[in-house]
């Protein structure tokens, strides 16, 4: 499988008033192959969109190496931005313009067939408000304006920041649903978002970003295994005694008002035979597994931008 | 090519754009309904009456310039002699701009001959404001809605993307400027056919008229590139509208005041309306006070600056925004 984005060491320092600098990507890599589904995770202002912005040419990195599909960028931007739709956080488009005619100018610009148009609102369910003024959509109207103008052109590549942002429920499942089709079609995503149940629901692989470094990456169940402590939630009658057992058999064993948490089973059925021997019968033996928002709230510090996580 | 297809399309829809077509429209509709009825056919009586009173004031005139020369040559009494400068030119009646004619002395009557300059002038001053305006907030209101964002993601190539925008620009600006003095002399011309005199079109008078046109049109483009250049710089509309009131107050008021108090020589030098004076009529006459201090007899510091002069530091200016603004635009991150 070859890569459609590598990223290796890029750095972005943006200047504010005063000398003050604020680096917002520090040796960041992100590496997505083609045909995946690729979540991008990170709290807020570890540098996700400005990643992008890098990437797609918006913003000039300080160092680092972009390549998309094998080509250099910035250098080749030129040549490889047919193959890639893009939107970058909620992108503004002209309030006195209809949705259709936004659309139409892009499709002019890039040479697009306009019949495009019609088929893309059409896919994001805006087809019927296409000739209103974008001045009077509603926030999820706008974000699916967005998302149709990054698929106007058929891209190989699909990058999307935040696509989920102020989408209804049935929304969120539209979009869900759209990239799985066009993943099935071999679109390569890149999806940034906050919302850790979708991304575990429809990516294959995630990077995620701490103060603009890279602090885990990968296909998601390996990730999530990597963070697997082999908890299970154990309920006896005396948890007392049932902890004092567990851990005399060199067990970590968490009280907890309810239940105990036993960490580091490897087998689950010796926890039960240990207590059974000593007659506390095992009610309910259930596994913890790591789902992404606690690996993610771990691996970021909570979610806190703390300048030191991840050194 | 696609650029230029959908840039045209963008500038064609824009609101402001079309905000400014209605005034001029309604502007030029207004001059010409108002100058239709105002003037009527003069009489015969009338033209003859007219005719004389101009015969007359140009026996005046050359009356006048006969005396300078006598006093020059020293056959006039010495007491009326002073009244003349060593130099008779000005008086010299074939180096005026005009000479009276009649239609100088026709009441309510439209000729077109006379007025044409003037209209045309007043078109100028109108499509510059036009143009500046549509320049700054063409790419003011892209840039600080983010347009040009979406725009960049299509087509990386930043300098194209924005060269795209001022040429299409231009394009436009130049073909409603044509359409527009023509619709507008074409009206008046008539007026003065159907409603008033021709007055004197011979000669010179339409290569004279071309030339103000194209000096027009040129000092349209560069007020639109100032525009677009300065808004680009500023990365929105209000940045142009801020630099061109800021340089209005600070410079051509604050400056003159200065130069005047101080006693500065050549202060006009500085001022930018200078040379678009000079460019746009051709020569800039100025005054410097200055020039006099300690000179007995007959001084006016009058001097010119001439055309030439003036499109090199227009040209200059404009040229020098435009680089900087290409330059900024191609380096530049955006969000
Ligand atoms: N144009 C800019 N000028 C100055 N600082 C910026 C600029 N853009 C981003 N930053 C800073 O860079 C850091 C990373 O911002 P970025 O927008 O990339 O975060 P993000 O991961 O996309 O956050 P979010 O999840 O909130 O969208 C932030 O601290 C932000 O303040
Ligand atoms: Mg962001």
């Amino acid at each position: 499988m070859s890569a459609v984005i590598e990223i290796e060491g890029l750095r972005k320092t943006f200047h504010g008033p005063y000398r003050s600098r604020h680096v917002a990507v520090d040796g960041f890599d992100l590496l997505v192959g083609r045909g995946e589904i690729h979540g991008f995770l990170g709290p807020n202002g570890s540098g996700k969109t400005t990643t992008l912005r890098a990437l797609l040419g918006l913003v000039r990195a300080d160092s680092g190496r972009m390549r998309l599909f094998g080509e250099d960028v910035p250098r080749a931007q030129a040549r490889v931005a047919a193959r890639v739709g893009a939107i970058v956080e909620t992108p503004q488009f002209f309030g006195n313009f209809t949705g259709h005619r936004t659309l139409r100018l892009l499709a002019l610009a890039g040479g697009v067939p306009t019949r495009r148009v019609d088929e893309v609102l059409a896919q994001v369910g805006l087809l019927d408000r296409g000739e209103d003024d974008v001045r009077g959509y509603s926030l999820g109207m706008r974000q699916r304006l967005a998302v149709a103008s990054a698929l106007l052109k058929e891209p190989e590549l699909l990058i999307l920041d935040e696509p989920a942002n102020g989408l209804d429920p049935a929304g969120i499942r539209e979009m869900r649903d759209l990239m799985r089709s066009l993943a099935d079609a071999g679109v390569t995503v890149l999806l940034s978002s906050h919302i850790l149940g979708e991304i575990q629901l429809i990516c294959d692989h995630v990077t995620i970003v701490s103060a603009g470094r890279r602090v885990a990456a990968g296909p998601v169940a390996e990730v999530l295994a990597g963070h697997d402590q082999h908890e299970w939630l154990v309920r006896v009658p005396e948890p007392d005694r049932a902890a004092e057992l567990l851990r005399a058999a060199g067990l970590a064993v968490d009280e907890r008002p309810e239940h105990l948490v036993v960490g580091g089973v490897s087998d689950a059925g010796e926890v039960s035979r240990l207590l059974g021997e000593q007659g506390l019968w095992v009610r309910e033996l259930v596994p913890l597994r790591p789902d992404l928002e606690s690996v993610f709230l771990k691996l970021t510090d909570g979610g806190v931008r703390d300048e030191e996580a991840g050194a | 090519m696609n650029l230029v297809r959908a840039e045209w399309e963008r500038l064609a829809t824009r609101r402001f754009m079309r905000l400014m077509l209605v005034l001029l429209v309604l502007a030029f509709a207004v001059t010409a309904v108002t100058t239709l009825v105002g003037s009527h056919r003069p009489s015969p009586d009338e033209i003859v009456a007219a005719q004389q009173s101009a015969a007359q004031q140009r026996q005046a005139l050359e009356d006048t310039f006969q005396q300078c020369l006598a006093a020059v040559r020293g056959t006039l009494p010495p007491e009326e002699a002073q009244d003349y400068p060593p130099n008779c030119s000005v008086f010299d009646p074939g180096q005026r701009d005009r000479l009276p004619v009649a239609a100088d002395h026709l009441q309510g009557v439209f000729t077109f001959a006379d007025q044409a300059r003037p209209l045309l002038y007043f078109l100028v001053a109108f499509l510059v404001l036009f143009g500046f305006l549509v320049g700054a907030s063409y790419i003011g209101a892209d840039l600080s809605t983010g347009g040009v964002v979406n725009l960049l993601i299509w087509r990386p190539r930043r300098l194209a993307v924005l060269g795209a925008k001022l040429g299409t620009l231009l394009g436009a600006l130049t073909l409603l400027s044509v359409l527009a003095s023509a619709a507008y002399l074409g009206v008046f011309w008539l007026i003065g056919q159907g409603a008033g005199l021709p007055g004197a079109t011979g000669g010179d008078f339409w290569p004279g008229l071309g030339l103000i046109w194209l000096r027009g049109l040129v000092l349209v483009l560069l007020a639109a590139a100032a525009g677009f250049a300065l808004a680009t710089l500023g990365r929105r509309t209000a940045a142009a509208l801020g630099a061109v009131t800021a340089y209005a107050v600070v410079w051509e008021l604050g400056l003159r005041v200065v130069v005047e108090v101080v006693g500065l020589p050549r202060g006009e030098d500085w001022m930018l309306s200078t040379y678009l004076d000079a460019w746009l009529t051709g020569q800039a006459r100025l005054s410097d006070a200055t020039a006099c201090r300690g000179v007995s007899g007959y001084c006016d510091g009058n001097y010119q600056i001439g055309w030439g002069l003036g499109l090199a530091v227009l040209l200059t200016l404009v040229g020098v925004l435009t680089m900087a603004a290409f330059g900024a635009f191609r380096r530049r991150d955006l969000s």
